[in-house]
């Protein structure tokens, strides 16, 4: 049965359908049947790296095979570790696995559920080629301790801001913070689109580069069939990309409506902290509102307060990465999370999209608040 | 545009500006008439992910799993991101551990033996034969060691590699079959589908394939549950249990060091009302390659034709591509691009003479035959929308240029 109010939003380009059909039928019957990495990539590729102000974005199939083109990039190798938070999306592990390097997990902060920058630097060795933390949900990483123990300690930083692409942190982007950061552009997130896809960010052009050759089997851009280095088929299709471009024009006006939405939450939300319903850190610097996640102390009874009043919500993450069946290999003994750990007990997201009506958020945060009080 | 009075006023009619494709009036690859044909029941089924209101690994993939089950009699379609990541997925499902030797063929795309490498394999390669471009049956046995896992024989063209014997040689050496079937749809042996002969295959959707996309997109086929489980999980990042549609799937438990690689709806919208033309669209094919061989097979001699291999049981050509041998291949092709007529070379370097594979200590003159297709194979224009008119002066140019003594 579907709530009332959805979690995930119901018909996200209601007003772009036919648009949509537009660009899929022109580019099925065009006249240079070019159907991936081209004039629309391209165009897509420049409009990004323009507002962003990086030296090359690069269009690839998603953020995880994002994630997958950096490692590769920076030469991650068999042995090597890197540095990952303890919470969050699979990728964040699988991703340096496949590359036959191992994934070290760190605890992440109790409040903002991103990597602990302490946590993740107590963890360096010898064998440490990067540190890899992700944005969550509304908050961005420490990212500059974050750039400075990496400086410091002569290790590549992997920035995974799959989910705040239109985030800023003391006046640079999301993505820009680390030697590459990544986008996804999935359906829910906030520049998603109509399909697969995501892209690399980064300010270092030969980097860049590199990229733009793993993306496509190892070929020089314009070089059919001579194969420089291993690569992977990852590939931005180009209906999606002139999709993508019509919706640009849009996103700061729907990232404004996500942010308006989470400020009202948290201002409803605010008295609730003594009474076990604990809201994000509210609006400001290093925030972008693609998911708006509680900390409740008896979780699963909100959860169900809320599915009783029509009101979807949805737990993610319920299980710490090191503590999932395919990553418990790379788990030392007897190390812990703790505060990964409570975070898979306590966390319940709320629907924050920008289709929500301010009367569909009043009537959550009405629920969420009355939930507080019993 | 038949359909410019139903939908929004924003105009994306403007992709124009390709190098090399301008102009040509004979165009390598177009399926314009086919799509524009076809558009109402893509619509219709567009209009239906709209409804579902999710774009990537939704139900339309589901349906489309199901009608390619059907239609192909596989057991079990797996629909993913591409043909490449199909062949990856399928490696890890059949239990291809770090370091395991997987024989592929040096004459192929890099797909069939990169996928090997990202599997965490090693390719070894083997020349092929010269009629079908297949592996050859005798290379593949002389190429087994003791790490060998797997013989990856790979169907080119229009016709299927020596199946027989690529599974002799794996029953004699207790090896897994896994076929790159990416170019193979339509393709059978004695009644089984391409990529059903071993533990399983892919198709590609790559939008110049016999079944094609207008984006990337592809699949793994298989009759074995046990991999078409594990194919499932990892491309949607090792995740336990049913994905498809669900959004919510993003939390279930994580079971395996997966990938994200997912099908786009839409690939699937326009793959399911291409489906329903596929059988009218190889016949098509079938008649253009046809008389291709009837007009240029008078050129003997200087021009090799596509021939199908003699096997022991009955086999099916699939006319995905048109490929003659000549001496002359690029002076060919040249002769060909001034006059408007797009051709393909595929493929211009053998797999062991790549630089990626460099490390692996491979020569020139290590599979002279592969070696030599990659001198002399030139693919002709050849899909459902070409005329026989349009087929028809390309022969004539091609007669033209050797008569003329170019040859």
């Amino acid at each position: 049965m579907t709530p009332e109010i959805p979690f995930f939003a119901p018909d996200y380009f209601a007003g772009d359908r036919d648009t949509l059909a537009r660009i899929i039928h022109d580019t099925g019957v065009s006249d240079t049947q070019r159907f991936i990495l081209g004039d629309w990539t391209q165009r897509l590729e420049e409009a990004l790296r323009a507002g962003t102000g990086a030296a090359d974005v690069v269009a690839c199939g998603s953020g995880t095979s994002a994630l997958t083109l950096i490692l590769r990039a920076l030469g991650a190798a068999p042995g090597d570790e890197v540095v990952v938070p303890a919470f969050g999306c699979a990728p964040l592990a699988s991703t340096v696995i496949s590359m036959g390097a191992i994934p070290v997990f760190a605890d992440v902060d109790p409040h903002t559920l991103v990597a602990d920058p302490d946590a993740m630097e107590s963890l360096i060795t010898r064998r440490t080629r990067a540190l890899m933390p992700a944005h969550m949900f509304s908050v961005m990483a420490d990212m500059p301790r974050l750039r400075a123990i990496a400086d410091r300690r002569a290790l590549r930083l992997l920035e995974d801001s799959a989910v705040a692409q239109g985030g800023m942190l003391a006046g640079r982007p999301a993505g820009l913070w680390g030697d590459a950061g990544v986008y996804s552009f999935v359906q829910v997130k906030t520049f998603g689109t109509a399909g697969e896809g995501g892209a690399v960010v980064t300010g270092d052009p030969e980097l860049g580069q590199q990229i733009r050759l793993l993306r496509n089997h190892g070929q020089v851009p314009g070089q059919r069939f001579t194969h420089h280095r291993i690569g992977y088929n990852s590939r931005f299709d180009e209906i999606l990309a002139a999709f993508q471009l019509h919706r640009l024009p849009g996103l700061t006006g729907r990232l404004e409506r996500r942010a308006a939405i989470a400020a009202y939450y948290s201002t409803r939300f605010a008295p609730l902290a003594a009474r076990g319903v604990l809201a994000p850190p509210p609006g400001g610097d290093g925030r972008c509102y693609y998911v708006y996640t509680l900390l409740a102390d008896r979780r699963d009874e909100l959860k169900e307060h809320l599915a009783g009043l029509g009101i979807g919500s949805h737990v993610y993450y319920p299980v710490p990465l090191p503590r999932q069946p395919a990553f418990a290999g790379y788990a030392p003994a007897g190390r812990r999370w703790p505060h990964a750990e409570a975070a898979c007990r306590r966390i319940l997201s709320i629907p924050v999209y920008p289709q929500l009506t301010d009367a569909a958020a009043e009537r959550i945060a009405d629920a969420v608040c009355a939930f507080a009080d019993r | 545009m038949p359909d410019g009075g139903k939908v929004g006023a924003t105009s994306f009619s403007s992709v124009r500006v390709y190098p090399g494709r301008e102009g040509c009036q004979i165009p390598f690859f177009t399926q314009a008439a086919s799509f524009e044909a076809a558009w109402p029941q893509i619509l219709q089924h567009l209009n239906e992910v709209a409804d579902n209101g999710k774009y990537s690994h939704g139900r339309k993939v589901a349906e489309l799993e199901s009608a390619l089950a059907r239609w192909t009699g596989a057991r079990h379609v797996i629909g993913v991101n591409s043909g490449t990541d199909a062949l990856v997925l399928l490696l890890r499902a059949c239990g291809l551990r770090a370091g395991d030797e997987v024989i592929v063929p040096a004459f192929s795309f890099i797909a069939s033996a990169s996928a090997v490498v990202l599997a965490g394999g090693r390719p070894v390669f083997a020349d092929i034969d010269p009629v079908s471009y297949g592996i050859d049956q005798a290379a593949a046995a002389a190429a087994v060691t003791a790490r060998t896992a797997m013989i990856m024989p790979v169907h080119l063209f229009c016709q299927l590699a020596d199946v027989r014997g690529v599974l002799d040689v794996a029953a004699r050496h207790g090896l897994a079959v896994v076929e790159d079937s990416a170019e193979a749809i339509g393709m059978r042996w004695d009644g089984v589908h391409a990529g059903l002969l071993g533990r399983g295959g892919v198709l590609s959707f790559f939008p110049t394939k016999t079944l094609g996309a207008i984006g990337d997109a592809g699949a793994v086929i298989t009759d074995s549950a046990d991999i078409a489980r594990a194919v499932s999980a990892l491309r949607h990042h090792g995740r336990s249990g049913p994905t498809l549609g669900d959004f919510g799937a993003i939390s279930n438990p994580t079971v395996f060091p997966g990938m994200n690689s997912k099908m786009d709806e839409i690939q699937a919208a326009v793959l399911l009302a291409k489906l329903d033309r596929l059988d009218a669209d190889i016949k098509r094919r079938s008649e253009i390659a046809d008389f291709y061989t009837d007009r240029l097979g008078g050129i003997g001699g200087i021009l090799r034709t596509p021939a199908l291999a003699a096997r022991p049981v009955p086999v099916n050509p699939v006319w995905y591509v048109y490929l003659i041998e000549t001496d002359c291949r690029d002076r060919l092709a040249e002769y060909l691009a001034a006059r408007g007529i797009g051709t393909e070379t595929y493929y211009p370097r053998a797999l062991h003479l790549q630089p990626c594979f460099a490390r692996l200590g491979y020569r020139r003159g290590d599979f002279p035959v592969a070696e030599a297709a990659c001198e002399r194979t030139l693919a002709l224009p050849l899909y459902p929308d070409l005329s026989l008119a349009d087929a028809a002066a390309v022969c004539d140019e091609i007669t033209r240029f050797y008569r003329g003594g170019r040859g």
